[in-house]
């Protein structure tokens, strides 16, 4: 904007001074002067015309921007004239800045975000832990308490009218078959929310109308409000969708409109919700196993937004008292001595302006750990510019003493090479946010390979921008300050004696710098490494653990006969045809069936009441997962029978209740036992001889690859237990009867085998669509992308550390050998030995290394200290990282000095001492 | 950098008038800069010569200051040229700048005639 006038100013005063002159050219000529006289006195007597020109124009105030823009030209020129350097630099600082720019967008992307609603400020979560997705029982032994029931949630409503609105959402998800129209059904994602869900927000559709509070009553018409994106890319954006009817696992709704482009629900995570339906549909969809009908099933977050000036700590206390008095009434939370739990119950309110805070917990420590490293980076990366710019400043430094011996000021010579920097870090910035772009993709892709419509993306914004450019302008100022400082202490009188001339005090001026750099590097380099090692050996480890079952050659086929309509009776059928139709298949080794697969990231638990014992009381641990499996199942994923027996063909329908249980259930629940033949139920005594232990298997992981195993029972998928006189139960109980994959186990891989299976359900219900296909190596894996993407990058990081610091050692060696060329020569000439020289300069550089470590392993102890809940089986000074981090540095260090000692062990003495 | 000086024959001009002498000449009315270096010439008879090098930084400082402002307008010779007018602020400040000349001069005239 100022550069403008600035402009017009300077040709303005240039016309007005040719005017001054015409005129009085043409005085002289109308006084009888003959035109060239005239001309030449008027010039005379007007005088310097530039110099006029120039004390005129800095009347103007601009003299600053003038020089700026003098200094910048004259910055572009110096760096015009060294390509090589500039490019080096623009390249480290591209790498540096880009590593911290795709990370911040990460960072700005998950963990900075507020949500894209009014006001996010005023909103609230009753609740502030990850608590999911249904319990009935208490969450914390702290007694904090985030999950809600329907009946819970209206009573707090009630009471609390700080709320402007108070909303509930569904703590999990599900996936939904939905067809529209005669195109084959689609799984999609689905949230149930209160009806003033999208009030409470405060937002309004993007067409058609949001959910209200009438579409969440019983009986209203099923409704749901699809997101823009899943409109957009599932419906073609078909306006006509709005106020037709989709059907949601066979049932129908209306789709009352389309939320706004950029709205994702109520939290950030990689799958959002395709489709929100009110919370009063979830009985229509899930019947007699519905949550909501359910008074003490925990499933809700409320979610409000508090009316302004309200006291949180007051509200929360109060909210907690309410907490309290509800459970006093309910007794499967008061029963059993849970009542003595009651009085730590308690309520927490989350800021929950940015969401619902679970992927930001889940992935916060990794981030911030990147953060830091990707800055260590930055930092290697400045140090490394700022030694060769040492270097240039020593080669420049007749210049710059000629330059101060004609007049230049000290300010002057720091703000040119200060202004050389900056701009070689903005030009690096810029290279930056182009390897920033290309990075945060990457990193999105590793992190969250299996995203659909991803709430956030890696294009650069302008906050993104805006932290690019800090960082640049800080990177610029931090490695130049001290070149720019160093230099400007030239001494004029140098320029005259010839300053390049290798011995003196001002010729060695640079070298302590320039070695502290070093060692700075050296330092910052080891804590990388370290860092590296560490997390990727923490992966190795969880990857290469022993999790129990065998995963090559397997393949895992999702599908949902549920969604497509079977009913109970039609099971027994379908599963036998798969089972059949599957096992014909050429080189297949098992089929099964099962609910949830092992390391699929699902469970399903109950309470385990063993023949016999009381309910448990309330700090009785009787959790114990379980899952409903087809016969093959344990050797599908190779598991043993340790104890007893498998599941077998004799198990029907008819005969008696059998179970298979892993190790550690049976040494849980019948310590010192023999656990065959022994009977158990769930959720109450009445039904604890429902099912009789047949078989004990091999402990093998089956929910978190990091954790303990816990106890796990199978129960065959022949078997429904119709003695349950809790509809609740029942339904649960008939639930559990729809299995959603297929457990492929080929003694050899066919080389189709997608399409194959592929094929081989169509055949069997064309309806039968596969919602999910892959090898169970790849599914296995699944559970450590975050992992993953930890330890590429810290390696990748490390890498970059390691690289930065030997070339930065290496260029200090080199530039010091060439300083001491003449006297190197002299030792050889006095009869020092070529050996003797090779030690002298390497033992310059492994000095440096030693101080480096000396300084960098406890940082690398205290970085790994940092890291300890990220790593798996892996110490935070696991002795073997920090060996092969000396050991790796080690050897770059003595590469990077032994060159240059070889090349001052090559020196010709005679040629030494003619040169200087 | 100090502009050089050959005019021996005429008075160098006291430090700080010459903003007053440029505003005063304005007040005759509108004038360029070639202008109102001639009309201070002749008014001084001969005596008084603004260098252009210290006029057009004048020029634009007053102009900075809203002291004057200035126009591109046809001359009376058909040329070209940058007009500087004073306005109401340039009128005030002449104002104060001849009330503090003259006592100035007052004070001078004091010391030099003492006895």
């Amino acid at each position: 904007m100022r550069l403008f006038p600035f402009l017009r100013r300077k040709s303005d005063l240039q016309e007005e001074i040719e005017s001054h002159l015409k005129m009085a050219i043409a005085d002289r000529v109308a006084r009888g002067q003959s035109p060239a006289d005239a001309r030449t006195s008027a010039m005379h007597e007007f005088g310097n015309v530039p110099l006029i020109a120039d004390v005129t124009h800095n009347q103007w105030g601009w003299l600053r921007l003038e020089l700026f823009m003098q200094d910048i030209r004259y910055a572009m020129r110096q760096l015009g004239r060294s390509p090589g350097f500039t490019f080096t630099v623009i390249i480290t600082l591209a790498l540096g800045i880009g590593a911290n720019t795709a990370i911040f967008t990460l960072v700005h992307g998950i963990l900075l975000r507020s949500l894209p609603v009014s006001d996010p400020s005023r909103l609230y979560r009753i609740g502030d832990r990850n608590d999911c997705c249904y319990y009935d029982n208490y969450q914390n032994d702290n007694g904090d308490f985030d999950l809600f029931s329907y009946d819970l949630y209206l009573r707090l409503k009630q009471v609390a009218p700080e709320f402007e609105q108070l909303a509930a959402v569904e703590a999990g998800g599900n996936g939904f078959s939905v067809r529209s129209g005669a195109t084959p059904a689609r799984q999609l994602r689905s949230e149930y929310v209160s009806g003033n869900y999208f009030a409470t927000l405060g937002v309004g559709a993007y067409a058609g109308r949001v959910l209200n509070e009438k579409d969440d009553t019983p009986g209203a018409a099923p409704a749901l409000v699809l997101s823009y994106k899943t409109w957009q890319a599932d419906f073609g954006a078909d306006s006509a969708i709005i106020g037709s009817t989709v059907y949601v696992q066979l049932h129908p709704f209306v789709v009352t409109g389309i939320a706004p482009p950029g709205f994702f629900g109520d939290r950030v995570i990689a799958n959002p919700p395709d489709f929100w339906m009110p919370l009063a549909n979830e009985p229509v969809l899930e019947g007699p196993n519905s949550a909501l009908k359910n008074d003490d099933q925990l499933w809700l977050y409320p979610l409000g937004r508090v009316r302004p000036g309200v006291n949180i700590g007051t509200l929360q206390a109060k909210l907690s008292v309410t907490l309290r008095q509800w459970l006093a009434t309910r007794s499967t939370y008061s029963a059993n001595g849970g009542a003595a739990l009651i009085p730590r119950q308690h309520v927490i309110l989350a800021p929950a302006g940015g969401g619902i805070q679970r992927l930001q917990q889940q992935t916060g420590t990794g981030l911030r750990l990147l953060m830091i490293l990707s800055t260590v980076v930055l930092l290697i990366a400045c140090a490394n510019i700022a030694n060769l710019l040492l270097a240039r400043c020593a080669a420049r430094r007749s210049d710059v003493a000629m330059r101060m011996a004609l007049g230049a000021s000290r300010s002057n010579v720091m703000r040119q090479i200060l202004t050389e920097s900056v701009l070689l870090s903005l030009l690096g910035g810029a290279v930056g946010v182009a390897v920033a772009y290309a990075g945060s993709h990457m990193m999105l892709a590793l992190a969250f390979p299996n995203a659909r419509n991803m709430p956030f993306d890696a294009n650069p914004s302008l906050p993104i921008l805006a932290f690019a450019f800090m960082v640049s302008l800080l990177t610029g100022v931090l490695f130049g300050t001290a070149p720019a400082w160093l230099s400007s202490h030239a001494q004029p009188a140098d320029a005259l004696r010839g300053v390049n001339r290798g011995s003196g005090s001002a010729g060695d001026r640079s070298s302590l710098p320039q070695r502290a750099l070093i060692v700075l590097q050296v330092a910052l380099s080891m804590v990388l490494l370290a860092g590296a090692l560490l997390m990727t050996k923490s992966l190795r480890n969880l990857e290469h653990q022993n999790f129990g079952i065998i995963t090559a050659n397997r393949y895992v086929l999702q599908f949902d006969p549920k969604g497509v309509g079977y009913s109970l009776d039609r099971l027994p059928a379908l599963y036998r045809e798969i089972e059949d139709r599957f096992s014909a298949l050429p080189a297949m080794a098992n089929v099964s069936l099962v609910r949830y697969i092992p390391l699929g990231g699902n469970m399903w638990g109950s309470c385990v009441i063993p023949q016999g014992h009381p309910a448990p009381g309330p700090n009785g641990r009787c959790f114990s997962t379980w899952d409903r499996a087809s016969t093959h199942f344990l050797d599908s994923i190779g598991v043993p029978i340790v104890r007893g027996r498998n599941f077998s063909a004799q198990d029907t329908a008819t005969s008696p209740q059998v179970v298979v249980v892993n190790q550690t259930f049976a040494k849980y629940f019948f310590p010192n036992q023999d656990p065959i033949g022994k009977h158990f139920g769930v959720n109450t005594p009445q039904y604890s001889g429902a099912f009789e232990i047949a078989g004990v298997f091999a402990d093998f992981k089956m929910t978190d690859p990091r954790g303990e195993i816990r106890p796990l029972f199978f129960r065959p998928l022949s078997q429904q237990f119709n003695g349950y006189k809790e509809p609740d139960a029942d339904a649960g109980e008939k639930s559990s009867m729809f299995v959603n994959f297929i457990i492929l186990d080929f003694a050899q891989t066919p080389s189709d085998v997608e399409v194959l299976a592929r094929r081989t359900l169509a055949l069997i219900d064309p309806n039968l669509t596969v919602s999910h296909f892959s090898p169970y190596d790849a599914e296995v894996a699944g559970n450590f992308n975050q992992d993953r993407l930890l330890a590429r990058l810290t390696s990748l990081f490390g890498a970059l550390a390691l690289t930065l610091a030997s070339v930065g050692l290496y260029g200090v060696m080199s530039y010091s050998v060439v300083r001491r060329t003449s006297e190197i020569g002299i030792r050889m000439a006095l009869g020092a030995a070529r050996s003797g020289v090779v030690a002298m300069v390497l033992r310059g550089a492994l000095w440096q290394l030693l101080v480096g470590l000396v300084v960098g392993i406890p940082a690398a102890l205290f970085v790994g200290h940092l890291m300890t809940s990220l790593l798996y089986e892996v110490r935070a000074y696991d002795p073997l990282a920090f060996l092969g981090a000396i050991l790796l540095l080690a050897t770059c260090a003595t590469v990077a000095g032994f060159i240059p000692a070889r090349r001052a062990a090559s020196i010709d003495p005679m040629q030494a001492l003619r040169t200087d | 950098m100090a502009p050089k000086s050959d005019y021996q024959n005429r008075i160098e001009l006291v430090q700080g008038t010459l903003d007053m002498l440029v505003l005063k000449t304005l007040q005759w009315g509108e004038q360029h800069g070639y202008g109102i270096s001639q009309a201070i010439r002749a008014s001084s008879g001969d005596v008084l010569q603004v260098e252009t090098g210290s006029l057009y930084p004048a020029l634009h400082r007053l102009e900075r200051q809203r002291w004057v402002k200035a126009e591109w307008k046809k001359s009376e010779s058909n040329q070209r040229a940058k007009f500087y007018k004073i306005t109401k602020l340039g009128k005030d400040q002449l104002a104060s700048d001849y009330e503090r000349w003259g006592r100035m001069v007052a004070t001078i005239e004091a010391i030099m005639t003492a006895k």
